[in-house]
């Protein structure tokens, strides 16, 4: 089943082939050489550590604050935690879906929405990415808790200890462990979007890394690459060691406020000076039809390729797992405007090509994904199909691939919302739709058609949501919130 | 409870702990609102924009000395934040874009030209394209129609020079953006970037800044088989310095006028001030006024880009 999605790369390919031109092939070639001499420009350097600690610190304070603030919401929005202070459990539904629409809009678009209310400010990007995060992690924590039931519970309770100490001495405990993991994982996803949210002129390594691309020196975007995948290497083994992590988050919070301007954001709002007829003319003038359309074609086909991806290399490569592992780093390493561009030199523009880059960055999360749910199974499926006299990629299509690709494929539904709102960095390969738009509105100021943008997108996603759940229940499986 | 199990949640308190410590902690961090004593300046990303952000220091240094007031680049990296930077009052001289610098003063009541450079008074974009793309120079403006059903690239989406003025001229002559192959022009984010798009093919034709051209021509950087000029369009006013209001009452009386007198004043007799001059690539700046760039509202209004 996950080899399916894969069955669109053939389409893909072939178009692709059609619109291959060489022209640029140097430039290709110059930027992987690039790769192996970096500019040691001590100005240079300098500058990128500063900036990679301001995206760390961005990355971490955002982090911190959507556990926190994802801890309490969770909790409130738990009916298990409601049955047991006696309340009846409609106020936490309530609530949960009161949280869908700040989980449903991307980080970026939430940035580049604070950018124009607070203006420059450290807020703008921790803000961002709070938001969602919060109630993502809401989401998960409530999830977690409601799906078990445990005797512990019921004997404390029926033995007389009061709600609180229940709480804290039986329902949390079960729930430490899962939560822990899911807390440090998103450290990872933290960092990803402050990287992100700094292409787009929020500060830190992404803005460097946007602005030695725009002059396409790349030995200085090879010097931003390497710091950048230092940091995500350092990450990456801390990932599994809490008390580590919480070390580096009080060191980054100490250097906080020599990094950051985080001052109190001074609000000026144009969003709220806006007519019905401005309204009204933005929403005739804009091709609604055509822009939704376009995105979601480029989405569909961006997260076929992204889910397809990675089984295909496994039955490719099979044991060479180090080799895999490497290529996904990369390939989440490079930002997504940097591999369209990267492609541009090579292929002509198309739909196809944006949903080709923004396929490849992707493939890089879920080709991890794949990896640590390859580790977590036991592989004594395959063995026994090798025993049997299967072939080596059978043994591992069937007995490594087959436990797997549930749970697997849930996840790249999740994935899809993901996708979507990055559609808007692939504007220069011609895979303009809303995400675009929204770019060209916020620059020319254009509130009326921002607002309606962004109702657009949560509709999007909130209908991505419920589609992508339904499918879920049928698959009788619940993808692995990450 | 088991040991591993009180120990994690031992670390989940500590976790859940700090972050509300860092919650608290952010909230009540707050320096005063905006530093009034300190001269904020800034620079729209457009050319060497990386090594602008690495040698603030000489541009801010310069300034302090002249005008004996703290000053502090803070460096931007997308054209809209930094019309945003100077509404809020975050930016207080900016070194604008035509487009950009017209739209940041009508959402800044008070705010003024000052300077611009020697060149920007008659700026010009450049139309390039590639060798393969069967496309003949232009001797008259009506020619552009050759560019319908051509895969057409323009720069960042709020650069004057990079997209305003060539979607002006092309709708001067009946060229609008849907007229383009794929129905819609594409977006390379930089006047470099148009250049190697182009060059390479994946673009028949482009539109840039005409400066960055000719430094790529003079410095051999361009494949003359791959690539070449088809049009020079008629000149307009581009790039140029905007003061915020109010600096007066901040900085005394006459500042605004001093740091008009300070920027037009820098001349290449140092070398930090020959490096502040090549950085902006220029030979001298010169004073500038708000009805420079009347002709710049008019175009920004028709096509959409000023509201």
């Amino acid at each position: 089943m996950p080899l399916l999605p894969g069955l669109l790369l053939l389409p893909v390919l072939l178009r692709l082939s059609l619109d291959l031109h060489s022209g640029g092939l140097n430039l290709v070639l110059q930027f992987w050489q690039a790769a192996l001499q970096p500019s040691l420009n001590p100005l240079l350097l300098r500058s990128l550590l500063n900036a990679v600690s301001t995206t760390l610190l961005m990355a971490v304070l955002s982090w911190l604050i959507s556990t926190g603030a994802g801890f309490i919401l969770g909790l409130l929005c738990s009916r298990r935690v409601a049955a047991l202070f006696g309340g009846s459990g409609w106020m936490s539904t309530w609530l949960r879906h009161l949280l869908a629409p700040f989980r449903a809009i991307h980080e970026l678009v939430w940035g580049l929405l604070f950018l124009q209310l607070f203006g420059l400010n450290g807020w703008v990007a921790v803000l961002a990415i709070s938001l969602p995060y919060s109630a993502l992690m809401a989401r998960v924590l409530a999830d977690q808790i409601d799906n078990r039931s445990s005797s512990a519970v019921q004997a404390l309770k029926s033995g007389g200890a009061t709600a609180a100490s229940t709480l804290f001495t039986a329902v949390l405990p079960e729930t430490a462990g899962g939560l822990l993991s899911h807390s440090g994982h998103r450290l990872d996803c933290a960092v990803r979007s402050a990287v992100l949210l700094g292409v787009f002129g929020l500060g830190g390594i992404g803005t460097d890394l946007a602005l030695s691309l725009q002059s396409l020196r790349f030995h200085e975007v090879w010097s931003g690459l390497w710091v950048l995948a230092m940091l995500m290497f350092v990450l990456d083994r801390l990932r599994r060691r809490p008390q580590l992590l919480a070390v580096v988050a009080v060191l980054s919070l100490a250097s906080a406020t020599s990094q950051l301007d985080l001052s109190f954001p001074q609000v000026t709002s144009p969003l709220l000076n806006m007519s019905g007829e401005q309204l009204l003319g933005a929403l005739q003038e804009t091709p609604w039809a055509e822009l939704i359309g376009g995105t979601l074609l480029v989405t569909v086909a961006a997260a076929t390729i992204a889910v397809g991806l990675p089984p295909l290399m496994l039955l490719l490569t099979l044991q060479r797992r180090s080799l895999r592992q490497l290529l996904w780093a990369l390939m989440r390493l490079i930002p997504v405007p940097l591999t369209a561009l990267l492609l541009l030199f090579v292929f002509q523009p198309s739909p196809v090509l944006a949903a080709v880059a923004l396929g490849l960055h992707h493939s890089g999360v879920m080709g991890r994904v794949m990896e640590d749910d390859l580790d977590e199974c036991s592989s004594l499926q395959a063995e026994a199909l090798l025993q049997l006299g299967a072939g080596q990629r059978s043994a591992v299509l069937y007995g490594r691939l087959g436990p797997i690709s549930r749970p697997y494929l849930a996840y790249g539904l999740v994935r899809l919302d993901v996708i979507l709102r990055d559609t808007a960095v692939v504007g220069m390969v011609g895979g303009a739709g809303l995400g675009w738009q929204l770019i060209d509105a916020l620059g020319s100021f254009h509130w009326a058609l921002v607002l309606l943008l962004l109702l657009a997108y949560a509709a999007l996603t909130i209908s991505g949501e419920v589609v992508s759940g339904w499918m879920q229940t049928t698959w009788g499986c619940k993808a692995v919130e990450a | 409870m088991p040991a591993q199990q009180s120990k994690t949640v031992a670390w989940s308190c500590l976790l859940a702990g700090v972050a509300l410590t860092a919650a608290l902690f952010g909230c009540s961090s707050t320096t005063p609102g905006g530093d009034t004593t300190t001269l904020r300046i800034g620079a729209i990303p457009d050319q060497n924009p990386e090594k602008l952000n690495r040698l603030y220091d000489t541009l801010s240094d310069e300034l302090s000395d002249q005008l004996d007031v703290p000053v502090k680049y803070v460096p931007v990296s997308n054209y809209a934040a930094a019309v945003t930077a100077f509404r809020s009052g975050s930016l207080d001289l900016v070194w604008f874009g035509g487009l950009t610098g017209v739209q940041a003063r009508l959402q800044t009541p008070g705010s003024q030209v000052l300077a611009q450079r020697d060149i920007d008074a008659e700026f010009t974009s450049v139309f390039i394209a590639n060798g393969a793309s069967g496309l003949k120079p232009i001797t008259s403006s009506d020619q552009l129609v050759q560019l319908k059903g051509k895969r057409f690239a323009f720069g960042s989406e709020s650069s004057t020079s990079g997209r305003l003025m060539p979607q002006y001229f092309m709708k001067q002559n009946g060229i609008s953006p849907d007229d383009f192959a794929g129905g819609r022009p594409g977006f390379s984010g930089s006047h470099d970037a148009t250049i190697a798009v182009v060059q390479s093919g994946a673009y028949e034709a482009g539109a840039l800044n005409s400066q960055v051209w000719d430094s790529h021509v003079e410095d051999g950087r361009i494949d003359p088989e791959k690539v070449s000029e088809i049009w020079r369009t008629p000149t307009y006013a581009d790039y140029h310095w905007v003061a915020a209001a109010k600096l007066d009452q901040r900085f005394g009386e006459g500042f605004t006028n001093r740091l008009q007198e300070a920027l037009i004043g820098i001349e290449p007799d140092t070398e930090r001030r020959r490096t502040i001059l090549d950085l902006f690539g220029a030979e001298a700046f010169i004073p500038a006024a708000d009805g420079d760039y009347v002709a710049i509202e008019a175009v920004g209004r028709e096509l959409g880009k000023i509201r």
